[in-house]
């Protein structure tokens, strides 16, 4: 058995790489991007996002590595139905009309780079795994192998399939270990990123019980005015290195507000806020970012409250 | 008196003394005839008495000066050998509750749930071991064994350089003596001096351990072993517990054993999971009670309020206690908010 040296050949670091996420303000919040090697989940309610982050990242991968990318083709694992395929291609369209200078050839299609597999639950995930191992493999030889994986989402599969007996949990737990075990030996041996999306669910109860656990840098979540924590547990939680989290909240905008939007005109009504928090990370500090979904995909948002936030916490 | 630890009866012994044979050294040169006739004993009873005598010099050559068994020693030498060597955790307040810091010599357990800071404690430590001598270190190398790919390279780049500031900052040193020193410390030599395995299985990580041994024998300035974490491969795979706990119970004692041998610290890294009894979740250390036995020294790290806590569950030397510290940019550091509020408990 070798160590593994933490310097190349010209004494210089090796720094871990990174995949981009399309986005400058995202990328410099995340300090370079989605790690390799590494699990990154990404904990969020229905509706605010985590989707759209997981197919843009499918595109992200396929840039060459000029840009922060792998030149990669990705792998999409889905278990909420239907598969989002309009939306990833209307994103595809705006990303090779944005990078056509960098991808050349007219005949190139980014959905032609995007595998895709529908699981249903534990057991078949687990089989996709081992099976993924002889298939990247094969893959890994041609011209785009396989450099992320994307679990869209976790929780699906996991909140159906077991009933709440100690029992089942304890089967549960067994399946949380093996799954990522599987991953993290993939993603060392093929230097993939993993990428899983996990849903939220309401906290009830007081603050004292197990449930009230705090994790991470937040004392507690709220999305959209409720307290909620990730789904899964906390077993799960020791599953993953980096977790991401979005909160989502309703403003109301009115007239006054002096809030000009692109067009010129004053938007009325409610308006999303989104931001994206590192909950932990080996490597990153607490910190949080805002950030908008457009037409084009997700783009970070540059506020001031960003700013506040960091300071206050040093 | 000699002759009062050979393995003899206490007649024997007691006629040896009356004969004036009180050291090895005078029996060394005795015949067993002689011998028989000083004591007034026969020839195979002296012959006996000679054959333990040889048997008790000849330890005696090879471990210190009263071993009973050979590299045995008694409670006296222990606290007066060199005493004991602490690696610092960079909070002041942790190293006040641990006595310093990290022991080497010793096991220490350190577990939480996820995000309290196990992994940057673990590289803290793995920066800090290599502090030289003349700035109050170890001046050694650290073995950081990654089951669960949370190491990261760019975070102890930053670690190292944190550490090198406070190195800087250090009023105790003279500015002419840090400038000659400052040119030998780069936080790049200190990611050279991590010996980083990455382990992707449970048998592998078996397989690491049986092989630490070796590998430290022939890095002798390893005095750091980091293993983060400890738990990751043993909560799968196990449909067996009994064996599970004999191959933790097995790891546990070799880790220790390498510990005395080559006086290094050992570190491991657990992980926190609820614990079903009686219909109610408590939150403990994973791997169960047994493993509980595998480490001289517990650590557990928790939120109080705002503010992360670093609490000693266990320790055969040390009082239990609690206290505050934070993690910024530079690494593990006291909490800002309360400087003296150490808590004896």
């Amino acid at each position: 058995m070798k160590p593994s040296t933490l310097l190349d050949a010209h004494n210089q670091t090796i720094t871990t790489q990174k995949l981009t996420l399309s986005c400058p303000i995202l990328d410099r919040f995340l300090s370079g991007g989605i790690p390799c090697k590494s699990i990154t989940e990404i904990v969020a309610e229905s509706g605010s996002g985590k989707t759209q982050l997981c197919l843009q990242l499918l595109l992200s991968a396929q840039l060459p590595a000029s840009l922060g990318g792998f030149s990669a083709s990705s792998l999409y694992l889905y278990t909420e139905f239907p598969f989002p395929d309009r939306r990833l291609r209307q994103l595809s369209h705006s990303f090779a009309d944005s990078y056509n200078t960098h991808i050349g050839s007219l005949s190139y299609d980014p959905l032609d780079k995007v595998l895709v597999q529908a699981v249903h639950d534990a057991h078949h995930l687990f089989d996709v795994l081992l099976k993924l191992d002889s298939f990247l493999v094969r893959r890994n030889s041609t011209q785009w192998p396989i450099k992320l994986i994307v679990i869209d989402s976790i929780a699906a599969i996991f909140r159906s399939d077991f009933d709440n007996t100690p029992s089942d949990l304890k089967r549960r737990l067994s399946f949380f270990f093996k799954i990522s075990g599987k991953l993290r030996a993939l993603a060392e041996k093929f230097g993939l990123a993993v990428v899983i999306s996990n849903q939220v669910v309401d906290f009830v109860g007081n603050n004292d019980g197990i449930n009230g656990l705090r994790i991470g840098n937040l004392p507690c979540l709220y999305t959209s005015g409720r307290r909620v924590c990730a789904a899964l547990g906390l077993s799960w939680a020791n599953c993953v290195n980096t977790r991401l989290f979005i909160s989502k909240s309703e403003e109301v905008i009115g007239e006054g507000s002096g809030f000009v939007e692109e067009d010129g005109k004053f938007s009325v009504g409610m308006r999303t806020r989104r931001h994206i928090h590192v909950v932990f990370a080996p490597h990153l500090p607490p910190s949080s970012c805002e950030f908008t979904i457009l037409r084009e995909g997700v783009s970070g948002l540059e506020s001031r409250d960003h700013l506040v936030a960091n300071s206050s916490r040093q | 008196m000699e002759v009062m630890r050979m393995a003899i009866s206490g007649t024997q012994r007691g006629k040896l003394i009356s004969a004036g044979y009180t050291s090895l050294s005078s029996l060394s040169s005795v015949s067993p005839s002689l011998l028989a006739k000083d004591l007034n004993i026969s020839e195979v009873e002296a012959l006996e008495i000679l054959k333990a005598a040889s048997h008790s010099s000849r330890l005696d050559t090879s471990g210190g000066d009263h071993a009973i068994l050979t590299g045995a020693q008694n409670a006296w030498e222990m606290l007066h050998e060199d005493s004991c060597v602490r690696i610092t955790t960079s909070s002041a307040d942790v190293d006040d509750i641990l006595g310093g810091g990290i022991s080497c010599k010793e096991v220490t357990e350190i577990g939480g749930i996820p995000g309290i800071g196990k992994t940057q404690f673990g590289i803290q430590l793995a920066i800090n071991v290599q502090i030289p001598a003349h700035f109050g270190g170890l001046g050694g190398k650290a073995i950081y064994v990654d089951t669960e790919g949370s190491f990261m390279v760019e975070r102890t780049l930053q670690i190292a350089e944190g550490c090198i500031e406070d190195m800087e900052k250090d009023k105790h040193f003279r500015q002419r003596d840090i400038r000659a020193v400052k040119e030998k410390l780069l936080p790049k030599d200190f990611l050279a001096n991590i010996f980083h395995f990455r382990i992707c299985s449970y048998t592998e990580l078996i397989a690491m351990i049986n092989h630490l041994d070796k590998w430290v024998s022939e890095h002798r300035d390893v005095k750091l072993v980091v293993i983060d974490s400890v738990t990751f491969y043993f909560r799968q795979d196990f449909e067996d517990m009994a064996l599970r706990t004999r191959i933790l119970g097995e790891m546990a004692l070799k880790l220790m054993k390498l510990a005395k041998k080559f006086n290094l610290a050992v570190v491991l890294l657990n992980q926190a999971a609820t614990k079903c009894a009686e219909g109610l979740y408590q939150l403990t250390l994973a791997l169960g009670d047994s493993w509980s036995h595998a480490s001289t020294n517990r650590i557990i790290l928790f939120w109080k309020g705002e503010e992360r806590c670093a609490y000693i569950d266990k320790s055969a030397s040390l009082p239990s206690a609690s206290a505050p510290y934070s993690i910024t940019s530079e690494g593990i550091r006291n909490s800002i908010t309360n400087c003296k509020r150490i808590r004896m408990m």
